[in-house]
């Protein structure tokens, strides 16, 4: 599982989003959080953040920037690039499934979820994350 | 188009798993029935969404009474809310969100292509709310741990 001292950057237009995922990350005793609103805010803060951010949980459907054209810019840039990064969304049909794998995500979380589940994406992406740096 | 219980059923079932898994209130849908223009409107804070595929348009909207909408609030973030605040209102856009996403994965499995959206939050007791919609309003009434609260799709 991901070091709870791990800085997470959580993305989610909606502010209740944001307050439920921090909710479940605090019980799964994570202490590290910024929240950006949309893609085009949360690029300036990653690019921005010293140190830089070990997790980012990003909403897909948002104004501005959604959260698979923030993904698309994290793994265009070298220093991000193996940042481990979760989508959420709603809508988890097979072909935005298929988009978001291609465009390199670790993992995408289902709406409606709850601590269980999210753990178990946390530590399924965690696992991918490890064996992508051992190799 | 016209609603049927092909359609309506997917947002039911993600209507009662939204909130079972987010929130952990067990919810009952009531008897559907279509909205007359003499009918009160139901609710003090409502998600509205639009549904939009290339055969039809339509709306989705979820609507709380200000108690209802509070118990829910409070089971899903894990603290108590007696007194409504602005930074609570979009919660009712996020679980409508969640109710459409769910049923549109279904819809879209049997061919009827809805696409993206995003929610938006109406409030004030007893608004009123348009569709985009040509058909009747179907209203599908809920009882719930937390209260009352009613589902319009129109079409």
């Amino acid at each position: 599982m991901f070091d709870p001292k791990s800085r997470i950057l959580i993305i989610d237009d909606m502010s209740t989003m944001r307050k439920i995922i921090t909710k479940i990350l605090k019980e799964l005793a994570f202490t590290d959080f910024t929240e950006a609103v949309d893609g085009k805010d949360a690029w300036e803060k990653v690019q921005t953040a010293n140190p830089p951010f070990d997790l980012i949980i990003s909403d897909w459907n948002m104004p501005n920037m959604s959260g698979l054209e923030f993904l698309k810019l994290v793994r265009a840039d070298v220093k991000f690039k193996k940042t481990p990064f979760l989508l959420v969304t709603a809508e988890a049909e097979q072909h935005q499934v298929a988009d978001a794998i291609q465009s390199g995500v670790d993992q995408y979380v289902v709406k409606p979820f709850n601590k269980e589940s999210l753990k178990a994406k946390l530590e399924s992406a965690h696992k991918k994350c490890s064996t992508r740096k051992a190799v | 188009m016209s609603l049927d219980t092909e359609f309506i059923g997917p947002f039911l079932n993600a209507t009662v798993q939204v909130l079972k898994v987010q929130a952990n209130i067990e919810s009952k849908t009531g008897k559907v029935y279509i909205k007359k223009p003499e009918d009160k409107s139901f609710g003090d804070v409502s998600g509205v969404i639009s549904i939009d595929s290339e055969a039809f348009t339509g709306t989705v909207m979820v609507s709380f009474s200000e108690k209802t909408f509070l118990n829910i609030m409070s089971a899903m973030l894990g603290e108590t809310y007696e007194v409504m605040n602005q930074d609570l209102l979009d919660g009712a856009g996020e679980i409508t969100n969640m109710i459409f996403g769910q049923a549109k994965v279904v819809l879209n499995e049997r061919g009827y292509g809805i696409k993206m959206a995003i929610p938006t939050v109406v409030s004030g007791k007893n608004h009123t709310l348009s569709t985009n919609g040509k058909g009747p309003i179907f209203v599908i009434p809920f009882e719930s741990q937390a209260g009352p609260f009613v589902v319009h799709i129109c079409v």
